[in-house]
């Protein structure tokens, strides 16, 4: 009976205590509790063992230090508003121009022979190598951070939706065809929702990449921003503030993947199975 | 494998009028959008409707290209960005291949690490820049650093995943033919991986090459990064770009060279099976 109940949630169970040892062994680091076991033993050498704060920040402090720039002083929250704002004002932009544009270039063929070899080229360039023209085009205000966003996202949802389009069964368009559908009429009820699976795997890679547009995109920001405020923390050794900053992006892209994962099992169900085997 | 399908069907079945192989078609007009666009480019430019300032002109970039290679003015910063990209992705695939079998092969293990990975998985590993530099300083070894965070996370998941795609039947014949641990990991798991483990070879290595740029753009002494950032510094629009088709360059060849090596392991893979 325990020993069912145990396995039912190994998962856990293991889980939280791989994490809890990290969590005791990273404070122990921080708090030279692993120096101080091993000094008898090892003499001076055992000081290796002790992190200086500048280094480190141990987890209580860390959780502190994120307790206190949200609840007490609510310093935060305009930096987390701020880029919350960029991200999803560049995921607007992106989706709005990405998915139309891939649609369209992926239902025509001749376009779709136009556009993949830049498809090819952007996909093979690391966009944040822009950043420099970026920054000499738009400054280092919001428009720049939301442009580097926008240009990091819409690779992802440009591909996809261009190949949702060029993996729909010929059968089903000559079908409809055959039917006389119009095309706005094809588009809306075969097009789409067949691309809708790959739409939704485009937008999961499109968040992930949006979230190092913020970090890249704050990097010559010096004013507001989750990525600004762990950048100044960083070069003003307040070691404990970068990872509250780290922190909140952990949370935020952990949260963010399981929004996207719990739309794409709703999907999922709504899909006919029998469009996978044919 | 369509492409040359389509090819043997139009030779077969003789078209009235004389039509372009699909194929044909498809480089045509792919090789035809790219010079228009680069055309217009240089037009707009050298027809002064816009300042080669803020986009630079074909002709431009090119000249600073024949320029930095003619005086091998580049292969410093190119030798130390291969350098960062080299050492943290293989160091990567060395951890990477072996962690992933390894909690593939064990769901304990599984159970253990899974947390942190997910959890690194969730965040762009860029984000622990300002961290590994505080650590490690802005020479190469932060570098070495955030492309191994970049890389491995994509290569163990996808590891993982492979793992986890066997044909359990496969391995229960082989168990019935007695074969040992260690033939059933190289006979059966490792070549049922390679899909998937390529898969993760060539997202891994965009997040590596990614950490190369934004970690030497972060900060740097040298390399192409840097290159681009002191370039921008200046205006100097040309080198810009050419720092970009650099990186541009770069990750082609890496895809080209990963697709090339899946090939030569995937070689044996029935045709239906793969896809």
């Amino acid at each position: 009976m325990l020993r069912e109940s145990y396995l039912a949630c190994e998962r856990g169970i293991l889980g939280a205590l791989a994490m809890a040892v990290f969590l005791v062994a990273w404070e122990g680091l921080a708090r030279g509790w692993w120096a101080d076991l091993l000094q008898p033993a090892l003499g001076t050498a055992a000081n290796v063992l002790r992190i200086r704060p500048i280094f480190l920040a141990s987890p209580s402090a860390i959780a502190e230090m994120a307790f206190q720039m949200y609840f007490v002083t609510g310093e935060i929250w305009p930096h987390l508003g701020l880029s919350a704002f960029e991200f999803v004002v560049g995921f607007l932009i992106a989706a709005s121009i990405g998915i139309p544009l891939g649609l369209v270039a992926g239902r025509y063929r001749l376009l779709s022979y136009a556009v993949e070899p830049l498809l090819a080229a952007l996909n093979a360039t690391p966009q944040v190598a822009l950043l420099p023209l970026v920054v000499l085009w738009m400054g280092t205000g919001l428009p720049a951070r939301i442009f580097i966003i926008v240009l990091l996202m819409i690779v992802p949802i440009l591909i996809n939706s261009h190949a949702a389009v060029r993996t729909i069964d010929p059968k089903w368009l000559r079908l409809a065809r055959s039917f006389s559908a119009s095309e706005w009429r094809l588009f809306r009820t075969i097009v789409l929702p067949a691309a809708v699976p790959f739409l939704l795997a485009g937008v999961r890679l499109a968040i992930g990449r949006g979230m190092i547009g913020i970090v890249v995109g704050e990097i010559y920001g010096s004013a507001v921003g989750v990525g600004v405020m762990i950048n100044q923390a960083g070069s003003t050794f307040q070691t404990t503030r970068v990872f509250v900053g780290i922190l909140t992006i952990v949370v935020a892209g952990l949260v963010l993947s399981e929004v996207v994962r719990r739309i794409e099992r709703r999907v999922e169900v709504w899909r006919p199975s029998t469009s996978a085997d044919s | 494998m369509s492409a040359p399908m389509s090819m043997g069907l139009s030779k077969a079945r003789p078209m009235p009028s004389v039509r372009l192989s699909e194929r044909a078609q498809r480089q045509l007009v792919g090789a035809g959008t790219v010079v228009a666009l680069l055309l217009l480019w240089e037009g707009v430019v050298a027809s002064g409707l816009v300042d080669p300032l803020y986009i630079s002109s074909p002709s431009r970039i090119l000249r600073v290209a024949i320029d930095q290679f003619g005086s091998g003015a580049i292969w410093p910063d190119i030798r130390v960005s291969s350098i960062e990209f080299l050492v943290g992705y293989v160091a990567a695939i060395l951890v990477g291949i072996p962690l992933g079998l390894m909690i593939g092969w064990s769901r304990r293990l599984n159970y253990l690490l899974g947390p942190f990975i997910d959890i690194l998985n969730a965040v762009p590993r860029v984000t622990f820049l300002p961290l590994l530099i505080l650590w490690f300083g802005i020479g190469m070894n932060s570098k070495f650093a955030v492309v191994f965070m970049g890389a491995v996370i994509p290569i163990v998941i996808a590891t993982h995943a492979g793992v986890r795609a066997n044909e359990a039947r496969f391995i229960r014949v082989a168990r019935s033919f007695s074969a040992s641990e260690w033939k059933i990991m190289t006979a059966i798991i490792l070549p049922g991986t390679v899909p998937f483990l390529f898969a993760g070879l060539k997202y891994g290595a965009g997040r590596a090459l990614l950490g190369v740029v934004v970690g030497e753009i972060y900060a740097s002494t040298a390399g192409v990064g840097h290159m681009i950032v002191e370039a921008g510094n200046l205006f100097d629009t040309d080198t810009v770009f050419f720092g970009v088709l650099l990186f541009m360059a770069a990750g082609v060849a890496v895809t080209t060279i990963l697709n090339r090596i899946e090939r030569h392991f995937d070689a044996w893979r029935p045709r239906g099976l793969a896809q």
